[in-house]
């Protein structure tokens, strides 16, 4: 069990960030946020996912893509995207110790999804200690 | 040159990373990051998907290891990693409750792929606290019907991580 915790107040923060989220763009059909060693803490979710295997996968997948950036002489991962037949699912870091990740249908627009992951960010990284 | 895959597993803080730190010729891969539960009590850090280091033997055969993460919620990448792996070095550390339950429980756990190749066992920090003597994990693997190699190791050492690499590649070459 993760030692992070999320006030009911924050929470509530959350909820309503990924409430904007899911209106911005309606393809948008979940937004977890996640520890970086892979608990999951706050998640909206549109359709049945097991939040629990997706926060420590995506904790992998964000540690894989920072380490190949690294590998590759890259600096500062940005953003790891999962481009599928159906959709997309993009990762990034929030704060030092968690993952935000965003699971969209293949009609979002990608640029659309960026723009509205990274002001996500900006918010929740504000509020959340 | 031959080349082959061996995969290091075992419970978080038994020293994976730091096994394929010790004999890595190139500088380790690392997916390390900030624990947030319990086990921040024993490490800061803990490996998300994978450590990956590379070591030439004598014979210029290439090794390739590849570390899993401990914990069980990683058990995805465990399967991801063992495809294609010739061997596995299950690392069980002694200062744990009950090691012999971790060792059986990575034992069953990777079954299928020890099944179809082998294992070999490293015992680390034996010397910190009262843990089962070496025969005691020589049985439970008689009981599983199991015959492998088991070493009392210090991971920090590039003799001893070497000693549990070439006993491995031996179990493989002639099973």
């Amino acid at each position: 069990m993760s030692q992070v915790r999320i006030s009911e107040n924050g929470a509530q923060f959350c909820q309503s960030v990924f409430d904007d989220m899911m209106t911005q763009s309606d393809a948008v059909y979940g937004v977890l946020i996640s520890t970086v060693d892979g608990h999951d803490v706050v998640k909206c979710f549109k359709q049945d996912m097991p939040a629990s295997k997706l926060a420590a996968m995506m904790s992998s997948v964000l540690a894989l893509g920072e380490t190949v950036a690294i590998e590759a002489d890259q600096q500062q991962c940005r953003y790891v995207i999962v481009e599928n037949s159906n959709g997309y699912i993009l990762t990034l870091r929030l704060k030092e110790k968690l993952v935000l990740t965003v699971i969209a249908r293949a009609n979002a627009n990608l640029g659309m999804l960026h723009s509205i992951t990274r002001s996500a960010v900006e918010k929740l990284a504000e509020k959340l200690k | 040159m031959s080349e082959i895959k061996i995969i290091i597993t075992g419970t978080p803080g038994a020293g994976k990373t730091t096994a394929i730190a010790a004999i890595s010729e190139t500088p380790p891969v690392r997916t390390d990051t900030a624990t947030t539960d319990e086990l921040s009590e024993v490490k800061e850090q803990t490996t998300v998907a994978m450590d990956f280091g590379e070591l030439t033997l004598e014979d210029d055969q290439k090794v390739f290891l590849y570390g899993t993460p401990g914990q069980r919620r990683f058990e995805f990448m465990w399967k991801i990693l063992v495809q294609g792996g010739l061997g596995l070095i299950i690392l069980v550390d002694c200062t744990r409750e009950d090691p012999l339950a971790d060792m059986k429980m990575y034992l069953e756990n990777f079954s299928d792929f020890i099944a179809e190749t082998g294992a070999v066992i490293g015992l680390v920090k034996r010397d910190m606290t009262d843990t089962p003597p070496l025969d005691e994990f020589y049985q439970a693997l008689n009981q599983q019907g199991l015959m492998f190699p088991v070493f009392e190791v210090d991971v920090r050492e590039q003799g001893d991580v070497a000693l549990m690499i070439d006993a491995l590649v031996s179990l493989l070459e002639y099973s």
